[in-house]
């Protein structure tokens, strides 16, 4: 019995001396969901070749057709302002929003989600409606904005 | 005829003197080693040690056990830690106090008067602390590579401040140990504690990452803890 002690003591030092290294798994802070419908027949997805990008900064979707995009939005702030362009046309969209920062795991610390999404003013160009599905930005599983064109 | 009297005197006295050898030689050899029971203090020195030499860490913890039977000992440890954990997107301290009572179970064959221990163990153990979440920055996705670093926005860091007071937990753990008598009731041991929580008070929009006793705490709510100690035996009785 004394040597099983013994040598099990040894082993397990050895083993529980390494940290077990932990990645961040789970969902983090949500990105906005945009989906791109038809404005005839307003339960069909019409794809866009876009652009899209925030205000002053590079872009995000770079001459891409989709019909669904995903944007992240500014924890640190209260508002954002994107614009989003149909080959050459732009146009530009500002977002208010309120943000919660929640803490999810110890690998990954906290992660913000945003709530009261609204949108202040919107541009005309090619699209021609937008309606908010969504005002709780809490996870990625459907789209929050609906876009018209 | 004198002379024969004493001749045979002293045959005689021979005669009985060697027999008395044979007499005593036949005596059995059954010499006692009494182990000695008493009370045996000391402290951690791995705490002490990484505590001068890590600014984040400060703690002190005193061990003591009391041999009940001869390789049976109630044992115990009382501590106080103060830790401040650096991870990569949060930083907090944690400060509090904690003990542990159990028993250990001895399963060395002490020969002589050696008075070693290997022994096995249990411990129930309880804290109570408060953690302090010092900043944190949110962990936001890049729009392409899901990479902190290239994220598109400038990183949010909070210094939060937040203080979480009079939490507790309380747990059990498995110990696996040895102490060794390297001077006269003077002992050197080392231990290895797997432990897992019974129950802890949560903070909000926070997590006992790290509780004063316990260790890190891991996703399984188990950990593993390590003390190396000096003690010293104080002899009550010897049995």
């Amino acid at each position: 019995m004394k040597k099983y002690v013994f040598a099990l003591f040894v082993a397990l030092v050895g083993i529980y001396s390494c940290e077990i290294d932990d990645f961040c798994s789970l969902e983090t802070t949500p990105r906005l969901i945009i989906s791109f419908y038809d404005v005839e027949d307003p339960t069909e997805y019409k794809e866009v070749p876009l652009y899209a990008w925030a205000n002053e900064m590079d872009s995000i979707y770079n001459a891409v057709i989709v019909d669904s995009i995903y944007i992240p939005l500014d924890p640190s702030a209260n508002s954002i302002t994107y614009k989003l362009s149909h080959t050459k046309e732009v146009d530009q969209i500002d977002f208010t929003y309120e943000v919660d920062d929640v803490f999810v795991s110890e690998s990954c610390g906290f992660k913000s989600t945003f709530k009261n999404l609204k949108i202040v003013s919107n541009t005309n160009v090619w699209i021609q409606r937008i309606d908010i599905s969504n005002a709780i930005i809490e996870n990625e599983t459907q789209a929050h904005v609906k876009i018209y064109h | 005829m004198l002379k024969y009297i004493i001749s045979l005197c002293l045959v005689f006295s021979f005669i009985t003197a060697s027999a008395q050898k044979e007499k005593k030689a036949s005596v059995q050899d059954s010499i006692v080693y009494k182990k000695k029971y008493g009370l045996r203090v000391g402290a951690d020195l791995s705490k002490l040690i990484i505590g001068a030499r890590d600014a984040n860490f400060s703690g002190l913890e005193l061990v003591a056990d009391y041999r009940l039977r001869k390789d049976f000992y109630l044992a115990g440890e009382i501590g106080f830690i103060e830790k401040t954990s650096e991870e990569d997107n949060y930083n907090f301290t944690t400060k509090g106090s904690y003990i542990n009572l159990g028993i250990n179970i001895n399963t060395f064959k002490n020969w002589l008067e050696m008075d070693n221990e290997i022994y096995y163990g249990a411990r129930y153990g309880f804290s109570t602390f408060s953690q302090t979440l010092n900043s944190y920055t949110v962990f936001q996705q890049g729009t392409d590579t899901g990479d902190l670093s290239t994220a598109y926005f400038k990183p949010k860091t909070i210094e939060a401040n937040e203080k979480f007071d009079s939490l507790s937990a309380h747990w059990i753990s498995f110990v696996l140990g040895m102490k060794v008598e390297t001077f006269k009731n003077l002992y050197l041991g080392a231990s290895i504690n797997f432990s897992k929580l019974l129950g802890a008070s949560e903070p909000n929009n926070f997590k006992n990452l790290y509780i004063p006793g316990f260790n890190k705490v891991y996703a399984t709510n188990s950990s593993v803890s390590f003390n190396y100690t000096i003690s010293y035996r104080i002899p009550l009785y010897k049995k």
